[in-house]
């Protein structure tokens, strides 16, 4: 048994846990809020503010990347003046409406009064979240290396497995970069690394490795091959950002973990089934349905029921589908464009394979009356009836709802908020939105310090 | 003087919806004309004006640009009172930080000037340095001067306030609206065609941005300068930490911490101008260099988003303004690079110059065939890197 600390609340995990696992093994469901209303978050895989803590006095740092160490300090953060009393709570009970885009400069506190200078400072402060002594020790710079290879393949699933040992076979000097633990046998691997940018037409991919403490890579390659494969996309439904709804992914990662879910309902696009038969052994698997039935989740500070055609109460709401990929490698490889950036196709040498190319399912939008109190986007607060409203009175290009209300400005970036968004918007107009703001680079896949030590290793264009 | 017969029925087509074109809409319909229609290629805050830094600073190094721009800093201060919308100027106060003798000497020598010209700026010793900047690493900085009027505007709020008050005074502002074609009778333009739309101009005012080379060749006529891709990238949010916007002109980087939380800001590196959206490592890897010596705290900071924005760029940096010399009735707002910091001031003056037919002596200095006749603005205190122009100034 390992222990460590949660806002200063000594707990026990296991060896091998992250610090979300560990969280959760000890019944911790909620582990952030949201932004501006500070609705509770928990680990659901998809919104990456539901498991951004403090960690060892480091703010922002992902719980679900953290090994646990003895002693690890972890602290809830966007509290105030602590997690144990925190009055930031009550903006729970604002109601929605009151902090939808355009809330932060209303008429009454106009700048070039004092009065604004003060509102201002006040939403710095509560727009900041995580605390960063600005005398914090200095932190060095994490040299950055550069490799050339014949052929990049992002993923490590079936697909990346199979392209990386067909491309090696051919005698190519291959690279292969994975988020997950495993090397693909007999190619050079880099584990636990996330590409996270696609540069000069596909030519250049920047990685940074997901322990900060080592050096971020720029590689130079001839083919770079996308398999990073498919998601599940929560549904646009009331409750779908609750600590407790989580994707399929996680959920099993938690059973195999041995960590107890609870009571679980598992809806989705086909693999419901075999997700629930998987999750037996960590909960009580109370009934997998499709997601298309699913009009509800229930429960005030976490799941505690599902709307089917019936209640039904559960713990946990596992989506398993619809299934979409990644758009963001691709689309800074074909991007291009002086009024806005637009993907056209993929250029030479750059490929999408696997579960990545296939087509996306259809997002699951409930009820639009019902939609409108469904998280677009959790992490900024943006809520479906906002989005409606906006659409209602013309505001449909994607750009500019972005830029009206933040959603996916936060941690996430936009996936899975900007299809969450999209599937809303053709819901509400009834025509299929083809579209989605630019997906950019680096989506907080790497510190300043390794960003540093990037320098002098890409010359700029000349 | 052209088309003052028809007085304030001029039919007025701004080519460019930014801040540029926006404002000075705004500003043509305060003053009483009453057809002003603004088109635009792109989408709403999509150019240049939502994609910038967003600080603001009267004081520079050369009389001619801080003239120009502590009168546009005063109005950036009323801006919100005069548009009945609040524009989120925060006056913050803005550090010029030098580290080389050169720099030292060229922002301490403007201190005068600065006062001369209504704004509040003085150099600071290291220990009010490290007080409004506790995050700062100073012991490279050799001097600072304090601009205690500048500070940040966030794009955003400043754009709906330009937008909603221009639209509340019958401007016709449309996006997604490309010029195709611009008609011609002589000397003049006759019309423009715009989205398919043939829209007949007695005045035409030039305010595209980086696109304006291109809108310009529709006339026919040329304008000495060239579109350059800036990019900058935001830190993941942080309770507030920096509250001055900074320019560190001898790392060619500005950042500031922003309503939001986030840390934004970008340096520049020497490159061939480039005519994309699409982003580049040097800038963000350079930035993040510079970060790390100078805000050792913000090197632990994660980097949410890493975008670029299109100017178009000119021999001095500074803005092309007031009449083309070969049309009668083209007048000329672009070629900006501190296109925030000069809007709510320069639209004003723009408008009025144009409603007198007769640029404003604040505006003369940037007039848009300066190149030719060999009087460039040249101001030493700017965060941008010079560049060779790619195509040849006479």
């Amino acid at each position: 048994m390992i222990a460590f600390t949660w806002n200063g609340r000594r707990l026990q995990a296991q060896e091998g846990d992250s610090a979300a696992d560990a969280l959760r093994r000890n019944g911790v469901r909620v582990l952030a809020a949201t932004r501006k209303r500070h609705r509770p978050l928990g680990w659901s895989g998809s919104f990456v503010q539901g498991v951004l803590a403090e960690v060892d006095g480091v703010p922002n740092v992902r719980l679900d990347q953290v090994p646990l160490r003895p002693g690890l300090a972890l602290r809830r953060q966007n509290a105030w003046p602590s997690p144990g009393f925190d009055l930031l709570k009550a903006f729970r009970w604002l109601p929605a409406r009151w902090v939808q885009g355009g809330f932060e400069h209303p008429r009454w506190l106009a700048s070039g009064t004092g009065r604004f200078e003060r509102w201002e400072r006040l939403l710095g402060f509560l727009a900041g979240e995580g605390r960063l002594s600005p005398a914090a020790p200095a932190l060095p710079v994490v040299p950055g290396a550069r490799r050339r290879v014949d052929a990049l393949v992002v993923g490590a699933g079936p697909a990346g497995r199979a392209e990386a040992a067909a491309l090696e076979a051919a005698g190519k000097t291959v690279l292969v970069v994975t988020r997950g633990p495993k090397a693909v046998e007999g190619v050079e691997t880099l584990t636990r690394h996330e590409a996270f940018g696609v540069y000069r037409g596909g030519r250049l991919v920047a990685a940074a490795p997901l322990d900060p403490s080592q050096g971020a890579l720029v590689i130079e390659t001839a083919e770079l091959v996308l398999a990073t494969g498919r998601r599940s996309c929560p549904p646009v439904v009331p409750g779908n950002d609750l600590p407790g709804a989580m994707d399929a992914p996680t959920a099993l990662h938690l059973a195999e973990r041995g960590i107890d879910l609870g009571r679980v309902v598992v809806v989705g696009t086909g693999a419901e089934a075999a997700v629930g038969a998987a999750l037996a052994r960590a909960g009580r698997v109370v009934a997998t349905a499709p997601v298309a039935s699913l009009r509800a989740i229930l429960g005030r500070h976490a799941v505690r029921a599902v709307a089917l055609d019936r209640r039904i109460a559960c713990e946990a709401l596992v989506h398993a589908g619809p299934w979409i990929g990644d758009p963001g490698l691709a689309f800074q490889a074909a991007a291009d464009g002086r009024l806005r950036l637009t993907a056209g196709s993929l250029p030479p040498g750059v490929r999408v394979v696997g579960g990545a190319a296939a087509p996306d399912e259809p997002v699951h939008v409930g009820d639009l009356a019902a939609a409108r109190r469904a998280a677009v986007c959790p992490c900024m607060d943006v809520m479906g009836g906002e989005i409606l409203d906006l659409a209602a009175a013309g505001m449909t290009h994607v750009e500019e709802l972005k830029r009206q209300t933040g959603c996916g400005m936060g941690p996430c970036q936009g996936l899975p908020c900007w299809e969450m968004l999209r599937a809303l918007l053709a819901k509400a107009t009834g025509s299929a939105v083809d579209d989605r703001p630019s997906h950019r680079p680096p989506r907080r896949s790497l510190t300043v310090a390794q960003a540093a030590g990037l320098a002098e290793l890409v010359e700029p264009q000349q | 003087m052209s088309g003052l017969g028809l007085g304030l029925n001029r039919r007025i087509v701004v080519i460019g919806g930014g801040i540029h074109g926006l404002g000075t809409a705004f500003h043509l319909a305060r003053l009483g004309f009453r057809s002003v229609r603004v088109v635009d290629a792109g989408y709403f805050q999509g150019g240049a004006s939502g994609r910038n830094g967003t600080l603001v600073r009267g004081g520079f190094a050369s009389p001619e640009w801080t003239r120009l721009f502590a009168f546009s800093n005063q109005r950036w201060i009323a801006l919100s009172r005069t548009l009945g919308e609040n524009v989120m100027y925060t006056r913050r106060g803005y550090l010029i930080v030098a580290e080389s003798e050169r720099t030292q000497r060229l922002i301490e020598a403007a201190v005068p000037l600065h006062r001369d010209c209504g704004l509040s700026s003085e150099v600071i010793d290291p220990a009010t340095l490290k007080r409004l900047a506790p995050s700062m690493a100073t012991s490279t900085v050799r001097s600072a001067v304090q601009l205690r009027d500048g500070g940040v505007a966030p794009h955003h709020a400043a754009m709906q306030g330009f937008l909603k008050a221009a639209r509340r005074l019958g401007v016709v502002v449309e996006y997604g609206k490309a010029v195709s074609a611009i008609e011609q009778d002589g000397s003049r333009i006759a019309a423009v065609v715009a989205g398919g739309e043939r829209l007949p101009a007695d005045l035409v005012v030039l305010a595209a941005g980086a696109q304006s080379v291109a809108v310009a060749a529709l006339a026919g006529v040329r304008l000495d300068a060239f579109p350059q891709r800036i990019e900058a990238l935001a830190l993941e949010p942080v309770r507030p930490v920096l509250r001055p916007a900074i320019a560190l002109p001898d790392r060619l980087c500005y950042l500031h911490q922003s309503a939001r939380g986030e840390i934004v800001g970008g340096a520049e590196v020497a490159e061939r101008p480039q005519d994309t959206l699409a982003v580049d490592l040097p800038v963000m890897a350079t930035t993040a260099r510079i970060y790390a010596e100078m805000f050792p705290a913000f090197a632990r900071l994660r980097i949410l988003r890493h975008w670029a924005g299109m100017l178009l760029a000119t021999p001095d940096w500074g803005p092309l303004l007031g009449p083309h010399p070969e049309l009668e009735n083209l007048w000329v707002t672009t070629g900006w690079s501190y296109g925030i910091a000069g809007a709510a001031g320069t639209t004003e003056l723009v408008a009025q110059s144009i409603a007198g037919d007769r640029p404003h002596e604040l505006i003369r200095p940037f007039a848009v065939d300066r190149f030719r006749r060999g009087k460039p603005v040249t101001d030493g205190s700017i965060v941008l890197a010079p560049v060779e122009h790619p195509a040849a100034v006479p």
